[in-house]
């Protein structure tokens, strides 16, 4: 288990047919969730209470440091008037990347990748 | 013993343009470990910015499309191979050295560093600036450093007079270095040095790494120098008093340069002697003089780095040194002859070891020449008393480069040295 937790949307979109069918439904739910009446995308809900996240976090540009920071405020501020923000300021479907999971990716591998190095025995041929 | 060692020299020697324009020498002695250079034409003197080349040279061992830096230094690790990276003016070094039969892997790392680097913005904040910001700041605080870069700077102003190091005021971005990476590294920039590696295979190896480079269609592109001169006086505490005093020429090396920095250099041959240097007889103690010869592709900087504990010191040593300078002039008969004699030592013995025969082979596989001892030493001999008086004489007609760094309200100006 990692930081991004199970999924599996890998293997729904290695198929055609499950693709073309369970896109939609996610797209639903994602809605459903409600995070982007909250100005929220995807991958502000990302536990961050962890070292790999934490080392993600700092791969951030500046520019998406500040936003994100930004968008935390507005959240925090929605949650104390207990009512989602105006429909003119949700988070767009097209706006809502995953702009950290790549990071988090490359940090996993990278402390694989460690592992391997650190126990790996040699021989010489 | 000398001629044999040369002519071994020059048998095993031997300069190959490959299909697309990678110059490749490689020498092969029979030593049990091979070492490949890398050369690119990325010195300091291309950089469009100050600080992108030093910065480029610290980018060099991370993560590229093959392995990341930690895999890299791993498995150079595994096989016992030293990897390093180092900036002159006029190029970039990337150099490893390991066992024999292990060059498809080095000369693959290498190569891949100048094919495929990421780049990585990550890499650039925690790995690449901080070793920037330290190697910039303890240049800053050796004054002997740190004269010969306000040398440079006042001689040649732009191109070889680029600083070494990137200094705290120019910010260098991401962008700069990977534009300057790409336009650095195409096929015509870059040449491969090889010692304990047949020149043969070297070459297949490259040709095979190198195949993805674009052909030359950048090539680093420089004005000519021109040598300026001129005086700056720098407040400092903490290190020793140090003054420079320097003449330069624009052309390739004089060779009555080389003979006259052997006639000036208190280096002595007999260890804890005085030499027989007009300098080292009548300098005061606890003051040292050195001769320092920068010879690049297109000039020469010749000077002689005095410092000392005491400004007052420093100062008796200056106008000891441009006096003995200045009656280098009429030099003749059997000092001409030592001073001959010791300038062709340090030429042919530079080759004993790896750094000197890549230093001397740098310079002439860009040219294309043919790199013989031989004919360094022949040039050096050819300079009679009469050639020699002409060279000097020329040389410090020009104005001087002066270079004062510790207290400046005691240390000389360069018409109170005598300049």
């Amino acid at each position: 288990m990692n930081v991004l937790g199970p999924s599996l949307a890998p293997y729904i979109r290695s198929s055609r047919t499950l693709k073309k069918y369970v896109t939609p439904i996610a797209h639903w739910y994602a809605d459903l969730m409600g995070y982007r009446k909250m100005g929220l995308k995807y991958d502000d809900l990302q536990v961050e209470e962890s070292p790999q996240v934490q080392r993600a976090l700092g791969r951030l540009t500046p520019r998406e440091t500040y936003d994100r920071s930004f968008r935390f405020k507005i959240a925090s501020d929605c949650d104390l008037h207990h009512k989602p923000l105006p429909k003119e300021q949700w988070s767009k479907p097209e706006d809502d990347k995953r702009y950290l999971q790549p990071h988090i990716l490359n940090v996993l591998k990278e402390e694989e990748e460690r592992f391997t190095w650190d126990t790996m025995t040699v021989q010489r041929k | 013993m000398l001629a044999r060692r040369a002519s071994a020299f020059a048998r095993s020697f031997a300069t190959v343009v490959d299909n697309a324009g990678v110059k490749v020498a490689a020498i092969d002695n029979g030593q049990p470990t091979t070492a490949v250079t890398f050369l690119v034409k990325a010195g300091s003197r291309y950089e469009p910015k100050p600080g992108v080349a030093h910065t480029l040279k610290n980018f060099a061992f991370k993560s590229t499309a093959k392995r990341s830096a930690l895999g890299t230094v791993r498995e150079s690790e595994l096989y016992g191979g030293v990897l390093s990276a180092s900036l002159s003016r006029e190029y970039l070094a990337l150099t490893s050295e390991f066992l024999r039969g292990d060059e498809s892997f080095f000369v693959d790392l290498m190569s891949s560093f100048l094919t495929s680097s990421k780049f990585q913005r990550h890499e650039f904040q925690e790995y690449v600036l901080p070793v920037v910001a330290a190697e910039s700041t303890s240049a800053s605080q050796n004054p002997a450093t740190y004269a010969l870069e306000l040398a440079h700077s006042l001689a040649f102003r732009s191109g070889l007079g680029s600083s070494l190091f990137a200094s705290p005021h120019s910010h260098v971005s991401l962008d700069d270095v990977k534009e300057f990476a790409a336009r650095a590294f195409s096929k015509g920039n870059i040449a491969v040095l090889g010692t304990g590696i047949d020149s043969a295979a070297l070459t297949q190896l490259v040709e095979k790494a190198l195949a993805g480079v674009s052909v030359g269609n950048a090539v680093a592109e420089s004005k000519p120098s021109t040598y300026f001169g001129g005086e700056t006086r720098v407040e400092s505490h903490g290190g020793p008093q140090t003054v420079f005093i320097g003449f330069g020429a624009a052309g390739p090396m004089d060779p009555a340069l080389a003979i006259l920095s052997a006639h000036l250099s208190p280096q002595p041959s007999v260890k804890w002697s005085q030499g027989l240097s007009p300098i080292s007889a009548a300098i005061p103690q606890g003051t040292s003089v050195q001769s320092v010869l920068m010879p690049y592709s297109d000039a020469t900087l010749f000077g002689l780095l005095v410092q000392g504990s005491s400004a007052e010191g420093v100062k008796e040593a200056a106008k000891v040194a441009t006096k003995a300078l200045k009656e280098s002039t009429g030099l003749k008969g059997d000092a001409l002859k030592t001073a001959v004699a010791k300038a062709k030592f340090t030429a042919a013995s530079s080759l004993d070891g790896r750094d000197g025969i890549f230093g001397a082979l740098s310079t002439k596989v860009f040219a294309n020449s043919d790199a013989s001892i031989e004919a360094t030493l022949a040039s050096i001999d050819k300079v009679d008393a009469a050639a020699f008086s002409k060279s000097v004489a020329a040389i410090t007609k020009a104005k001087p480069t002066f270079v004062a760094i510790g207290s400046v309200q005691a240390l000389p100006f360069a018409d109170e040295v005598g300049l």
